[in-house]
């Protein structure tokens, strides 16, 4: 297709330096890299992150405003986690300038609409400084991980430790040593229905964006797309923050990358061209294209 | 004998009101009505049934000038209905909502007022563009002074027009350290602009009185040395906040209120007999148009004491701290000298805040029906809701805005100006009329009165 990646200034293979960082990590420790350098520098103030929620494993959003707030949020969850509601707030009760923000590519969608029309997000707009995407084929609600995990996974979702997509497989690491694979095809029923239109799987509107397609275990591939997040992304590298190697030059590199995309992609197209055709001359409107 | 003047409608201030003039051969005002033609919004009856964290949103709605004064207002009236205490971090926060509030409106006032006042000769539109020195500069000050208000009012209520933080029972979200820290940077900032730009306007206004004429669409109008003068009471709740019936010494007393219909107050219909196409913006009404005041003015007419009052930052100082220059020129002084004061109240309110205080009551009563009322001091006076909330639900509710009460007042004083200078007087009440736009009428015996106007 060619156009699955998205506009972007430089692809490259890479991860944190900060072992703290790399413990915690999902894979590469992108994010919350990024997010310290800027915190550190003054870049963002504070950042909208996926904190833990009341229950296990369910994520919240929460505005870290130091490197000890950041450090308690590492990882991915793999359900939703509601960022943009609390990008006003940020602004508001919290009293932040420069916001950074992480989120899946809807929601990256999201807060560039709300950059264009600020309907509802008065004074927002301006005040988004760092707009970090992850890559995304599908979210799941919380119901659908507790079931996945404690049904199909037979663990409680307390004593789990890690989970992972990758390699075709939905992984389920215990805290006392289990591993659990459970192969894609389990896992699909219990996707968000509202993923199924979504035709972005690398977060384009993102100004860095990042995941483990693509790269070796424990790195992440990371695409910057914007000049505010080159800007970011070139001063954290001098500063050391990442070791990086050419995309070119790692296995299974951007061809992984790209296919996935294009998975995606084909995949939702079907649904959105279905639901064109859906109720009685009520077709739901492609979100994609203009009216 | 008299004629007739209408100027319709009147320029540079918030919604939609006339002018009918009966004035002397020498164009002096014998009586003058100032009413609003705004259309009546019926606020009160959408009111009804409502719940009570509806109501005060609802409310806010009528203005977007001064929302958070309604919102504040609705929400303590509900609270006085249900008896419901707040905690003291709640009051804080509000407190710097409010100011915060005033601060952008009596800023705003300024730009809308200058140019009547402004050095004659000069580019008069306060223009932070203007080609001309000073006004360029003032102009930036007052929208940097309103842009301070309107910053701090969007951290403390989540939003600068129509805040969203403020609930019955306190706030829905505390203010962490660091918004309170920028919102006391920000009021640091701000205090100097104040400060200068009060001494900027009592220069402009004192000069203003020293000159014996004042350009209108042309002409030489004589400036009379009690422009604006009237012989009618004051009201105020507070000098900067506001009051309600859960405070120990009440600022105001509902007994004390009465309403009249407008058709028992204003003069009936007349027709124009004096027009002056050169007036500003389009000139008056041509000779020959009727004019109804009676049957067109869209609001009540609250008495306090059975005489109307006059509302807004002179009662408060008039109330508060023995201020006692009469006239236009005295009100606005009166409005500018609020300016640093807005700035000290947030100061010391956030000194005080405790952000990690609790802004919500642990109960929140769900009402009887009794009477509850707030008067909060909004900007342009004394703006009082009053409510009845019974179950969560509102049964009755109604609002007295700070230019409904000002209405007849500024009405007493346009007596004795030359007609031309008229809007000058009306301006100097900082007229919101859309938000006093209210048709409720009650008698002696607190009886609805107007029914059928709000059917």
């Amino acid at each position: 297709m060619g156009t699955e990646l998205g506009k972007y200034k430089l692809c490259v293979s890479a991860r944190s330096t900060d072992k703290d960082i790399l413990k915690k990590a999902q894979d590469g420790g992108i994010v919350t890299q990024l997010f310290k350098f800027a915190l550190e520098e003054g870049i963002i103030d504070g950042a909208i992150v996926a904190g833990q929620g009341d229950e296990p494993w369910r994520p919240r959003p929460f505005i870290a405003t130091t490197v000890e707030e950041l450090m308690t949020t590492p990882g991915t969850r793999y359900n939703i986690s509601p960022q943009v509601s609390w990008i006003k707030e940020a602004t508001r009760s919290y009293g932040l300038d420069k916001v950074g923000i992480v989120g899946t590519p809807c929601q990256m969608q999201a807060v560039r609409k709300g950059q264009l029309y600020p309907v509802g997000l008065r004074d927002v707009d301006d005040k988004i400084a760092l707009a970090i995407g992850i890559f995304c084929m599908e979210n799941f609600p919380y119901q659908s991980i507790k079931q996945l995990v404690e049904d199909h996974a037979g663990m409680k979702l307390e004593s789990v430790k890690k989970m992972d997509i990758g390699k075709g497989k939905f992984w389920v690491y215990g805290a006392r040593g289990q591993v659990v694979q459970l192969p894609l095809k389990v896992t699909h029923k219990y996707e968000q229905p509202g993923c199924h239109v979504c035709l972005d799987y690398v977060s384009n509107l993102a100004d860095v964006s990042t995941g483990s397609v693509g790269s070796p275990d424990g790195w992440s591939t990371v695409f910057v797309r914007t000049r505010k997040g080159d800007d970011i992304w070139s001063k954290a590298i001098g500063a050391g923050c990442f070791e990086t190697k050419p995309i070119e030059q790692v296995k299974p590199g951007l061809e992984m990358v790209s296919k996935l995309a294009n998975e995606k992609i084909t995949k939702n197209q079907k649904t959105v061209e279905e639901r064109a055709k859906f109720g009685v001359n009520k077709a739901l409107r492609n979100p994609y294209i203009k009216p | 004998m008299s004629k007739v003047v209408e100027i319709s409608p009147t320029t540079r201030h918030e919604g939609h009101s006339k002018l009918v003039l009966k004035v002397d051969d020498a164009g002096i005002i014998e009586r003058g009505d100032w009413l609003s033609i705004t259309p009546v919004r019926g606020v009160e009856k959408l009111a009804i049934n409502k719940t009570m964290d509806q109501v005060p949103k609802i409310a806010s709605r009528v203005c977007g000038i001064c929302p958070i004064a309604h919102t504040l207002a609705g929400i303590e009236s509900m609270e006085g209905s249900i008896r419901c205490e707040i905690p003291r971090d709640a009051k804080l926060l509000r407190i710097v909502l409010q100011c915060a509030n005033k601060l952008h409106s009596h800023a705003l006032h300024n730009i809308l007022t200058l140019p009547d006042m402004y050095i004659p000769g000069t580019d008069k539109k306060i223009n932070p563009f203007s080609a001309e020195e000073p006004v360029r500069s003032h102009a930036k000050r007052i929208v940097r002074l309103r842009e301070i208000g309107q910053t701090i009012g969007e951290i403390a209520g989540g939003e600068a027009i129509h805040p969203s933080n403020p609930r019955v029972g306190g706030l829905y979200k505390a203010c962490t350290p660091r918004a309170v820290q920028k919102m006391y940077d920000l009021a640091k900032e701000g205090l100097p602009l104040a400060i200068e730009q009060m001494e900027f306007m009592i220069a402009v206004l004192r000069n203003f009185q020293r000159r014996d004429w004042a350009d209108v669409g042309g002409k030489q109008i004589p400036i009379p040395k009690d422009l604006g003068y009237h012989n009618q009471g004051y009201m105020a709740a507070h000098p900067m906040y506001g009051s309600s019936n859960l405070d120990e010494n009440p600022g105001w007393n509902p007994e004390r209120w009465t309403d009249v219909r407008p058709w028992d107050w204003y003069m009936g219909e007349v027709e124009v007999s004096l027009a002056d196409p050169s007036y500003p913006i389009g000139g008056t009404s041509p000779v020959g148009t009727k004019a109804n005041p009676q049957m067109e003015a869209c609001t009540g007419v609250p008495l306090y004491d059975g005489s109307p009052v006059e509302v807004g930052p002179r009662a408060r100082m008039v109330q508060f701290k023995n201020y006692d220059e009469k006239g236009t020129i005295g009100q606005q002084i009166a409005r500018a000298m609020e300016l640093p004061d807005c700035l000290y109240t947030i100061i010391n309110a956030l000194d005080e805040y405790n952000p990690s205080g609790k802004v919500l009551a642990d109960y929140i009563p769900q009402g009887d029906g009794s009477l509850g009322w707030a008067a909060n001091e909004a900007p342009r006076g004394c703006d009082v809701h009053l409510a009845k909330v019974k179950d969560g639900r509102v049964l009755w509710y109604n609002m007295l805005v700070p230019t409904t009460w000002n209405f007849p007042t500024c009405s007493r004083a346009l007596t004795g100006a030359p007609w031309q200078l008229a809007e000058v007087i009306v301006r100097g009440y900082d007229p919101c009329v859309s938000c006093a736009t209210h048709m409720i009428v009650v008698d002696d015996d607190k009886k609805i009165v107007a029914q059928k106007l709000i059917r």
